[in-house]
């Protein structure tokens, strides 16, 4: 071996109390540096924003737009930035009853800046949560959201230059937002927008829709009117989304992406058109079109589930014994027993509400499947899209 | 009220080592988490059809067919964490780009023109062979530099009983010359070619710190572990390994709730007494085990004048080490059709590692490290599919002229940087067959490790302040007698193993202080 002893051992006991005398001659006094990854953690992904309605627009009979602006005295003074198709939760409480909704931000992301956000809120029929905001939500009302969250962006390293863009009904939120987006320079791709609406008069945001396409010579918009309508409008294609009507306004020699925004009934139809178009699987996105519901409408259901589940739930250092329906899923049985969760996209696709199942079986829908490997060996679960097929008993972690 | 016998703040790797350790030795153990899921750094995301590891590339002494005292593993049979692993019989390939002016360049297989391409095995004698057949005359060195990581490994035994230090260390003399001196001043002692360095010193940048600055048994460990073991993984990305510690953890009646943030540290009597989670629920405890960083504690949770002057000392003397760019990749083709033959291939802009360090002082400086996961476990996407991630280091506040609202789009621009050097250093294409694009920056980890400056790393490990006196000094390091830290901010920097080894041997220190006995 080569003379390793030539290095030599006196610096060793030094290196001790060299240490200890580094450290007695620092200041003591908090460190102050600048580290602007951790500010813009906090700006970008703030734990709560505290907001107060500053404009209610009613767009439709059953759909209204309401601007949101910061509420300082609550602790917001300036809104978190977005990427365009990013969502806020809504945190309301109904009756005593926790309630979470997603809805994708309309407005623009330059708009934020200017401490504004628009959520475009359709009434759903026999809604809770749709029913409770156009109730309730007026000029001045407090409401409390969570930071804008989700993956429904335009990814250049991913995405075609060209997309086209199939919205459906309130579908076209997020869409309106990216559209605003491009004309502000903030995304750069081209967008071909089909904008499925029953008849002229459901058009959500035409008008706005208009302007853009004539502002900005990346937005082009077509309207696909299941209705008869009563003239040849330019622009307005008849029927429904299909292969075709894609095929029609797709490029023909390069590649296109193709996004979704809509109800479930519209995924279920488009799926099975956009596969007759052989598109590999990296140019289709699908945003979550919401929550699901009646699980026993799906093929893979099982038989021989009872109505009334009874779910032993611990959260922290409390154990509650509540009963629900089989139809309902395990967040909603949870918040009609008046127990918060957490909840964020309601989905399954966040994951913000990973609990542990310790007995009993749950059913989850296929499309919403977003465990984890290591969730199916040790019982990892999302109440917000499992639904209950025993009495359960697991654990919830405490809603922040 | 109940009061626990020990309160953990943080399940990351330390942090549950430390819950697991407490609670198999029947302790009443609260472990919180302020995510909704264990691990830390280790854990596993889903986009798409791809399941990505966010932050593992590699452990050393797991799957082999004997399992070492003191791994990994190990680790996991004692505390019973049910865990699947594979192995990898290599270690890493270095490929450095020729740039212009460069002599000595040579076409590759891929048909880069390159000045170094070191596909390096396992087993001591396979490395140092290799190493001679690339550096003529340098086996003799390699093996004599392995030959002292082996001895230093039996020695190490006597570190975990800090009250024998030193005196015991003068058993050991090599020990302390090892720590003494740097990578080089030991590796030029022990004669080895410069070239034969700057391969040897390749997995510099898993320790946070430029090879000038950490100490010879330092890096030793490290290369020791991974050349006689290979590359170990778990099979359900690292989720897995924190999964099967919460399952021990409440196997053995101790309670982990998430969601739970600490948001202040009671102190009675100077000393902490309890925690207040989410800003309204108290709970007590008799001691304390932190897994998060000094700098976030004292700044967030304590009372100004509860904190001692020399922690803040110590915050003020140390440096945050370095933070991480990581692109994960789902891509639509196979890694054949990709191109890529390796599991972990560092690609660098120059081969010597302190001016790779300089290098990575700005944001990007053609520095990336490339994993293909798919490699190791060839069914870890679905068929016709693999994932890739790439990672680049970076030190101090890049971040500092990037506003919130530019952020998206730097970003990508750095993803892009990332993914075109390594099409260009092996000659692939990979842009388009981006199925799912992932991006983390150091606001990333700030966000979800709530570091300072973003740094999964802890401090640097720099020579004044590395891992052989910070191991003699850890209980005078600590804020309270019964307050004790673990994880990447410790003694032994950043890592799996080293986080959990900090963990466990905090769990020991207050399960000794609580029933007497080793």
């Amino acid at each position: 071996m080569a003379d390793l002893k030539s290095l030599t051992l006196k610096k060793f006991i030094p290196l001790l109390s060299g240490r200890q005398a580094r450290f007695d001659s620092a200041a003591a006094k908090f460190p102050d540096f600048s580290d602007q990854a951790s500010v813009i953690a906090k700006a970008l992904h703030p734990k709560r924003q505290y907001l107060k309605i500053a404009e209610v627009k009613e767009i439709a009979p059953d759909c209204k737009s309401f601007t949101l602006v910061p509420d300082p005295e609550k602790g917001t003074k300036e809104l978190a930035y977005f990427g365009a198709g990013k969502y806020l939760t809504v945190f309301e409480t109904i009756n005593g009853m926790p309630a979470t909704r997603a809805y994708s931000i309309s407005s623009s992301p330059k708009d934020s800046l200017e401490g504004r956000y628009v959520l475009t809120i359709k009434l759903v029929e026999g809604g809770l949560v749709s029913r409770y905001i156009f109730d309730t939500w007026e000029v001045g009302t407090s409401v409390e959201v969570s930071a804008p969250s989700g993956n429904f962006e335009y990814q250049p390293l991913r995405d075609a230059k060209k997309v086209i863009c199939l919205a459906g009904g309130s579908g076209i939120t997020p869409f309106l937002s990216m559209a605003n987006a491009i004309a502000d320079g903030d995304e750069d791709f081209e967008m071909t927008l089909l904008y499925g609406s029953r008849n002229y008069e459901c058009i959500l945001f035409r008008e706005e829709l208009e302007e853009l396409e004539k502002k900005c010579d990346k937005i082009k918009v077509v309207h696909v009117l299941s209705e008869k309508t009563k003239r040849g409008v330019k622009g307005i294609e008849k029927g429904f989304i299909t292969a075709e009507l894609i095929k029609k306004y797709a490029p023909e020699d390069e590649p296109y992406s193709v996004f979704l925004c809509g109800p479930q009934q519209m995924y279920e139809f488009v799926d099975k058109e956009l596969e007759k178009l052989g598109l590999a699987k990296k140019y289709i996105r699908h945003e979550m079109f919401g929550e699901f519901h009646n699980p026993s409408t799906q093929a893979d259901y099982p038989e021989g589930v009872p109505e009334k589940v009874k779910i032993t739930v611990t959260v922290q250092d409390k154990t509650y014994i509540v009963f629900g329906s089989s139809g309902d899923s395990v967040m909603q049985i949870l918040e009609k027993s008046e127990i918060p969760v957490p909840a964020r996209c309601r989905s399954g696709e966040c994951g913000f509400c990973h609990s542990r199942l310790i007995s009993g079986e749950i059913y989850v829908p296929k499309h919403l499947e977003y465990r984890r490997l290591a969730d199916y060996k040790f019982g990892g679960f999302h109440p917000c899209c499992s639904f209950p097929l025993t009495n359960l008993e697991i654990i919830v972690p405490a809603a922040k | 009220m109940k009061k626990y016998d020990v309160i953990i703040i943080g399940a990351g790797n330390g942090g549950l080592a430390a819950a697991a350790t407490c609670a198999k030795a029947g302790l009443s153990t609260l472990l919180l988490e302020r995510h909704n899921i264990p691990g830390g750094s280790a854990s596993s995301f889903v986009r798409g059809r791809f399941e990505f590891e966010p932050s593992l590339h590699e452990l050393a002494g797991v799957g082999s067919s004997e399992t070492e005292v003191g791994s990994i593993e190990d680790m996991f049979i004692r505390m019973g964490g049910d865990v699947q692993w594979h192995t990898h019989d290599s270690t890493f390939r270095l490929v450095v780009p020729a740039k212009e002016g460069d002599k000595d360049t040579f076409i590759n297989e891929d048909g880069v023109e390159v000045t170094v391409d070191a596909r390096m095995p396992v087993g001591f004698r396979n490395f140092a062979k290799k190493l001679n057949e690339i550096v003529p005359g340098s086996y003799d060195s390699c093996m004599a530099a392995f030959d002292l990581s082996t001895r230093m490994f039996k020695a190490f035994e006597c570190l975990d009983d800090p009250s024998k230090l030193p005196g015991s260390l003068k058993d050991v003399p090599d020990i302390m010359r090892m720590t003494s001196h740097t990578m080089k001043e030991a590796l030029d002692t022990l004669g080895m070619p410069k070239k034969a360095q700057d391969i040897f010193n390749t997995y510099w940048c898993y320790m946070g710190s430029p090879a000038s600055q950490f100490d010879f048994l330092y890096y030793m460990c490290v290369l020791h572990s991974y050349v006689k073991n290979g590359t170990g993984i778990p099979h359900m990305r690292s989720h897995e390994m924190s999964m099967a510690l919460d399952k021990v953890i409440r196997d053995h009646d101790g309670e982990i709730w998430y969601n739970s943030e600490v948001t202040k540290v009671i102190v009675k009597n100077g000393k902490p007494a309890g925690v207040v989670i989410n800003g309204e629920k108290e709970v007590y405890g008799k001691y304390f085990i932190c897994n998060s960083y000094p700098y976030a504690v004292f700044k967030d949770l304590f009372d100004k004048n509860d904190i001692p002057a020399k922690q803040l000392k110590m915050l003020n003397a140390r440096k945050t080490a370095c933070s991480l760019t990581t692109v994960y990749l789902g891509m639509n083709v196979t890694k054949e059709q990709l191109g890529i033959k390796d599991y972990s291939i560092f690609i660098a802009p120059d081969s010597d590692s302190d001016k790779q360090y300089d290098a990575a002082q700005n944001y990007f400086s053609n520095y990336c490290i490339i994993n293909c996961l798919n490699e190791i476990i060839p069914d870890c996407t679905p068929e016709g599919t693999c994932q890739l991630f790439l990672t680049t280091m970076t030190f101090g506040d890049v971040m500092k002229d990037i506003e919130p609202k530019d952020y998206k789009k730097f970003k990508t621009k750095i993803a892009k940087d990332m993914i075109e050097t390594c099409e260009r250093a092996l000659n692939i294409s990979i842009t388009p067959y981006i199925e799912e694009i992932e991006i983390a920056l150091p606001p990333t980890f700030a966000r979800y490790l709530n570091t300072p400056l973003g740094t999964p790393y802890g401090y640097m490990l720099e020579k004044w302040d590395s891992m052989l006196p910070r191991t003699i000094q850890y209980m005078s390091d600590q804020p309270f007698d019964n307050f004790f830290f673990c994880g990447a901010s410790q003694e032994r920097g950043d890592g799996y193993g080293c986080a959990y080894y900090t963990g466990e041997k905090a769990g020991g220190i207050v399960v000794k202080k609580i029933k007497g006995g080793k």
